[in-house]
């Protein structure tokens, strides 16, 4: 078995994440753990999830990623998806894949507008 | 079977899912599918290995080529001696799932290809004949 590892990575107070082109189950798996832990220790306030390099987005890679946003929110986070693919975005829709509530970003740039716009905001309120 | 493009990839760990879904993927890519479909047939393979492993806990995936003469497609094909299914038309239902799943695996794979065939005997196994046809 490859020996597949996933860096988080910590940005000011972000979390980056950079999904490799087809991971197995136990990588996606061993990933959720580490984002959490990575939270933990740095204090984290967001995470940013790239799948922009992800080719094939299954019912278990999907049902992980959204599962893992809403830990990362119960720990007082926020999570945005970016950079799906045109083609992974058709089937994941066909296929009947829900994200459910989580934030997505046509790319990186954007995610983190969104999370940095969105803590600016809070200290205005 | 004729000397038609085919090829098989075994499932006996949970990252054989990643060997079928690398195969699925050079095997439609060769036969010509778009990348829309291509990340189709990929997708729907990994559902159904994954089905294969998780009911079943081994299995094969054999694919072949398919030519009419007027079309061209692929055909996959998922076989495992596990428990077998009961009830074809329940496991076909969105969301019914006996593995703790999302329920998403069979009918999600049926909207992702163009045909579906599934042959199961309890305490025998599961066949599962998936097909997708190359758009001109």
């Amino acid at each position: 078995m490859p020996d597949e590892s996933i860096s988080v990575i910590k940005v000011r107070d972000l979390l980056m994440v950079t999904m490799p082109a087809d991971p197995a189950d136990a990588t996606v798996s061993a990933l959720q753990e580490k984002v959490l832990q990575a939270m933990e220790r740095y204090g984290a306030k967001g995470l940013v999830l790239d799948i922009s390099a992800v080719e094939t987005l299954d019912s278990f890679f999907a049902r992980t990623l959204a599962e893992t946003a809403q830990m990362v929110a119960v720990m007082g986070g926020r999570t945005v998806i970016a950079g799906m693919r045109p083609s992974v975005a058709i089937t994941a829709t066909q296929l009947g894949l829900a994200l459910g509530s989580v934030i997505t970003a046509l790319d990186v740039d954007r995610a983190l507008d969104i999370l940095t716009d969105a803590r600016q905001r809070r200290r205005l309120q | 079977m004729s000397d038609e493009p085919h090829g098989e990839a075994r499932v006996n760990v949970e990252t054989d899912i990643v060997t079928v879904r690398k195969t699925v993927r050079d095997a439609a890519t060769q036969l010509g599918f778009g990348i829309t479909d291509v990340t189709r047939i990929v997708t729907a393979a990994s559902e159904l290995a994954r089905n294969v492993f998780l009911y079943a806990g081994s299995g094969v995936m054999r694919w072949h080529s398919l030519d009419t003469g007027g079309s061209i497609g692929i055909e996959l094909m998922f076989e495992d001696s596990g428990p077998g299914i009961a009830d074809v038309e329940q496991a076909m239902q969105e969301g019914y799932s006996t593995s703790g799943g999302l329920g998403m695996g069979l009918p999600g794979a049926n909207r992702l290809m163009d045909e579906m065939e599934i042959r199961s005997e309890v305490g025998r196994g599961t066949t599962v004949t998936v097909r997708k046809w190359r758009r001109r």
